[in-house]
């Protein structure tokens, strides 16, 4: 088959070769063809733009988080990595926020029922709790954090936290574990409005137990798909245990 | 996949050509769920579709130089570079297990043919693909089941025949018909 210079066969074999019918080592010597010949290389391009738009039918499948961390490895870089794997980026910012955020610890001490749904039980119990404190790069605390010691609900109140666009944003909450290097666990997905809830994946004696500090981070719609933070990180500040 | 889109991801593979990694990152999470995707389906195992998408990450990572924004959609690029691998990962020695792999005895091939969920209903839906799904419709049948069977299952002449139960030469005029006849409406 003499391909060069032939139109007619040239946008045949390209047609079926992004199809994907041409197939064994005519598809190899076409594809070697495409790359050293324009003409061949060109009729190649037309044909995807016209058949590769069907993949929008494909579902989408997330690939399991091995894939990333595998990919990593390989390519020898952590992308978005040292940064998001060093503990030290993170309580940097958190300590930033720690005068306010102790002044603020004694008043959640005084005054759990600022999170706390208004039936939920004695004072002794409240303050077997989990609050944490989330500031801004300035230090502003913007975000409070509170979980009873049993319970999966972590009840979350803004103030000042920047607004996303939810069709294409979401904000993600980090649990930023004790060991140097161990990579943040996520929390969930911080939930639009002033107030709300997010589902831990268990009681906060389990999510939160070996757990510092928090942090939030800008990811897209759904959350991160890596399973570590992407985005640029907003806020952080510390957890602390209240009993 | 809209223009902004696209300008997004053109932006990152030219931060990949730099050696951003961070660029890369979200490159990765803005197109792996849709290549993942379109690998399984290709390949029918999910860990063989774990595989080709790290290579072809792999190679999207040390070609995003080679990347002419000028010449294809970022989309295209990536989609062409998966959908190639795949098909070179199908020349491996007795492709013909894969289709019979289903764990439950059953032949995936006729889940997908039944179309569940629809192709030609997912294809209208996705804006730019209007085009070509509009073009897919006005198809005979058995032409538009050939070519959606080989696109999104990655079937080769041979294994068209055998299930549409007809004879090599048929599928292949089918195909070969149904390619020029989409040519055509795709230019009016």
């Amino acid at each position: 088959m003499n391909v060069r210079g032939n139109a007619r066969l040239t946008d045949r074999l390209a047609a079926e070769y992004v199809l994907g019918t041409l197939r064994g080592r005519a598809r190899a010597r076409f594809a070697r063809l495409a790359r050293e010949d324009a003409a061949v290389g060109q009729a190649v391009r037309r044909w995807e733009e016209r058949l590769l738009p069907m993949s929008a039918a494909v579902l989408e499948v997330a690939p399991p988080r091995r894939l990333w961390r595998a990919l990593a490895a390989r390519l020898r870089f952590e992308p978005a990595g040292r940064l998001w794997d060093s503990l030290g980026f993170w309580r940097n910012l958190g300590l930033v926020a720690s005068g306010c955020a102790a002044a603020l610890v004694v008043l959640l001490a005084l005054r759990p029922s600022l999170f706390a749904p208004a039936d939920k039980g004695a004072q002794t119990r409240q303050q077997q709790s989990y609050v944490a404190t989330l500031a801004d790069k300035n230090g502003r605390i913007v975000l409070l954090a509170y979980a009873e010691r049993n319970s999966d609900e972590l009840w979350l109140k803004k103030s000042g936290v920047q607004p996303v666009d939810a069709s294409t944003q979401a904000l993600e909450l980090w649990g930023l574990p004790a060991q140097e290097g161990a990579p943040p666990r996520s929390l969930g997905l911080i939930p639009v409005g002033e107030k709300g809830t997010i589902k831990l994946a268990a009681a906060a004696d389990q999510t939160l137990k070996d757990i510092p500090a928090l942090a939030v981070s800008l990811e897209p719609a759904g959350g991160s798909k890596t399973g570590k933070p992407t985005g640029p990180v907003l806020y952080s500040g510390p957890c602390f245990k209240f009993w | 996949m809209n223009e902004t889109e696209n300008e997004r991801l053109r932006a990152l593979l030219q931060a990949c050509a730099r050696r951003d990694a961070t660029a890369f990152a979200r490159l990765y999470e803005a197109t792996s769920a849709k290549l993942f995707g379109i690998a399984v389906r290709i390949l029918r195992r999910e860990d063989w579709a774990e595989e080709v998408l790290q290579d072809c990450y792999v190679n999207i990572w040390n070609h995003a130089s080679g990347y002419s924004a000028g010449l294809s959609a970022p989309t295209t690029w990536m989609t062409s570079i998966v959908r190639n691998r795949c098909l070179d990962w199908l020349r491996r020695p007795n492709p013909e297990v894969v289709l019979a792999d289903a764990e439950d005895g059953s032949n995936p091939i006729d889940a997908v043919a039944s179309g569940d969920p629809d192709p030609l209903e997912e294809l209208a839906r996705a804006s730019d693909a209007r085009a070509v799904s509009d073009c897919l419709r006005r198809l005979e049948a058995k032409q538009r089941q050939a070519i959606m069977l080989a696109f999104f299952d990655g079937l080769s002449h041979s294994e068209l025949a055998a299930h549409l139960h007809q004879p090599l030469g048929t599928v292949k005029t089918w195909v070969r018909r149904g390619l020029m006849q989409l040519k055509e409406c795709l230019q009016t």
